[in-house]
């Protein structure tokens, strides 16, 4: 049951990313998607048991959480969130000469550009 | 004192010093370029012990659940590919006004490159893949135009959509093997087997869901165009190689996708007029040439690492980008020469590198694969019969073309390169291969000069739009997925 509310968050985050035509929407759809991936992770690490993998002196008797999970998916959160950043930094300077941030309009002006002008601002 | 006994701390402090290297570089603006060079040369050497040993030498860190690499003369010649061209990259760059941040960056994308060459479970080539992602946007995106960002922005966003899907492979490999290993990939479900591939193929640039590759290169200034398809794009080429290398099944279907792609690719190459787009399509196509034949991929990705970004770095330096107008007017003699060593190294003729590494291809390909990729060879010579055929000018009169001393020196180093990377298969030269060879010349060349030189056909963009490259990733992953079923 959980499984496929997972999945279905991974799926809708993923059709998102195709049909929003926004930029900061398509980037939000995908962190979305992400944060699937993540409880997905999870999810899994928790087939085993709920208790918190921390050893005390005397080991009790109960059924502990898989550990190798959660620190893999912490690595992949941090990457996760480096990426979003950079690239709503990335959106933040397109949006400069495209306000409105639609994907088919910047990939319009890209081809009506010329290679040569393209170089018109730096900042 | 054997190589093997000092691997584990020269890998681990090779992996970690470049990568720390590229933050010293900012701290040290005077000694950028030269500490990038050392850095390049450093892992040079490295490789070449890789190449030499017979065993692959496998190191666990922690224990199961830690981190595997695996340093073995596959890996050697991918390592060896990233030296050459990151060292031309700086040596093209050496005189040109780019800023410490490029070679911090260039060095960090040079460092996870390698490691990602030497990982061999599936969580530490997430890592290392998504860093060299990082690196090539923030490379990409280093001119800050509209343009470049877009591009940059795009290609971001395309590879960590497809890693997340990689990231969701990997967990149910684990699920089913309590390992992220490679090895439970041979008894992985076929969802997992589908999502890892989809990850690795959109991120390799390979067959439709890598048609967000040609504009990525094209559109990149011209050294980080060399670096990107000479040997970033093959960052997740080499874990695919390692996932062919598992199991059987999985071996079938790179293949098949491999003889796709190179098809798919040369295609586009030939009825491309633009010479930047051309070369891009054409990285395509080697890419296939690498993935139809996994064990000899390394020795193929090598010849063709050099060649691409030596033609990459030249492109750079011709007049116009579009071929029609390129056969209006003459080039510079001097750089002529080069392109078309270059040009007959990637068709294939002997006496270089690409020849060598043809013919060990085709003699690791099946039956039914040689057919197709022998059509596919002939299209390669046709693609690059529009760099031949272009007329050089008797004497020294094109002023469009002002060569520094890097460029020679970088392009030096890679021709340099292709001439020397012979000596790792001279069995090559049997009079069989060299007539097949001469014979695919040929034919690329008759062909090219009596239809494609005045074909006008057109190929729609469409499929390489934004939404378009999400949605094939889609349907590369129901694809995909049934591949992975029935077999």
């Amino acid at each position: 049951m959980l499984e496929a509310f997972i999945f279905a968050v991974i799926l809708l985050g993923f059709l998102g990313t195709i049909f929003k035509q926004n930029l900061i929407m398509k980037i939000v759809s995908m962190d979305v998607m992400s944060t699937g991936v993540i409880a997905y992770y999870v999810l899994i690490a928790a087939r085993s048991g709920f208790f918190t993998p921390i050893l005390p002196e005397t080991a009790r008797a109960v059924d502990y959480a898989d550990p190798v999970p959660q620190a893999v998916i912490l690595t992949a959160i941090v990457i996760g969130f480096s990426i979003q950043a950079l690239m709503l930094v990335g959106t933040m300077k397109l949006a400069r000469d495209n306000p409105t941030l639609e994907t088919h309009e910047i990939e319009k002006s890209m081809v009506s550009q010329p290679q040569s002008t393209s170089k018109s601002h730096r900042s | 004192m054997t190589f093997s006994t000092v691997a584990e701390p020269l890998t681990i402090g090779g992996i970690a010093g470049l990568l720390m290297l590229g933050f010293v570089v900012i701290l040290w603006p005077k000694l950028d370029r030269p500490l990038a060079l050392l850095g390049a040369i450093a892992s040079g050497l490295y490789a070449w012990p890789l190449l030499l040993t017979s065993e692959p030498i496998a190191l666990t860190l922690l224990d199961r659940f830690g981190v595997n690499l695996v340093a073995d003369s596959l890996g050697g010649y991918f390592i060896l590919t990233n030296a050459i061209v990151t060292a031309a990259v700086v040596l093209y760059t050496w005189q040109a006004p780019k800023t410490t941040f490029f070679y911090s960056q260039l060095l960090i994308l040079h460092g996870s490159l390698n490691a990602a060459f030497l990982c061999a479970d599936l969580v530490s080539i997430y890592i290392a893949l998504e860093v060299s992602g990082i690196a090539a946007f923030l490379l990409i995106a280093h001119p800050r135009t509209d343009r470049s960002l877009w591009v940059a922005l795009r290609y971001l966003f395309t590879s960590n959509v497809a890693m997340l899907f990689y990231l969701v492979g990997t967990v149910l490999v684990y699920q089913n093997s309590q390992s992220f290993a490679l090895a439970g990939l041979k008894t992985a479900p076929p969802e997992a087997l589908a999502f890892i591939l989809l990850g690795l193929l959109v991120k390799g640039g390979v067959f439709v869901s890598g048609l967000w590759l040609p504009l990525t290169h094209a559109e990149s200034e011209t050294p980080v165009s060399a670096m990107l398809s000479g040997i970033a794009i093959k960052a997740s080429i080499l874990p695919l190689l390692r996932c062919a290398l598992v199991s059987d099944d999985l071996e079938l279907i790179v293949r098949i996708v491999g003889v796709a792609t190179a098809l798919f690719g040369v295609t586009y190459a030939v009825l491309e007029k633009d010479t930047k787009r051309m070369l891009a399509f054409h990285t395509v196509s080697q890419l296939g040439f690498v993935l139809a034949a996994p064990i000899a991929g390394g020795f193929y990705a090598l010849s063709h690492g050099l060649v691409k970004s030596a033609l990459f770095l030249m492109a750079g330096s011709l007049p116009d980008r579009r071929f029609p107008v390129l056969q209006e007017q003459r080039i510079d003699r001097w750089l002529w020469i080069p392109l078309a060593i270059a040009s007959l190294s990637i068709s294939g003729l002997p006496p270089l590198a690409g020849f060598a590494a043809k013919a060990l291809t085709s003699k690791d390909l099946w039956p039914w694969q040689s057919v197709l990729m022998n059509v596919a060879a002939v299209g390669t010579a046709i693609s690059f019969a529009k760099f031949l055929f272009l007329k050089p000018a008797p004497g020294p009169q094109a002023a469009t073309f002002t060569p520094n001393g890097g460029f020679w020196a970088a392009i030096a180093l890679l021709l340099g390169g292709l001439v020397v990377g012979n000596g790792f298969y001279l069995e090559a030269y049997t009079a069989e291969s060299i007539v097949k060879a001469l014979l695919t010349l040929g034919a690329g060349w008759l062909i090219y000069w009596t239809i494609v030189r005045r074909l006008a056909v057109k190929l729609s963009q469409v499929a390489e739009e934004f939404d378009h490259l999400l949605g094939a990733m889609g349907l590369t992953s129901i694809a995909l997925f049934w591949m992975a079923l029935s077999w």
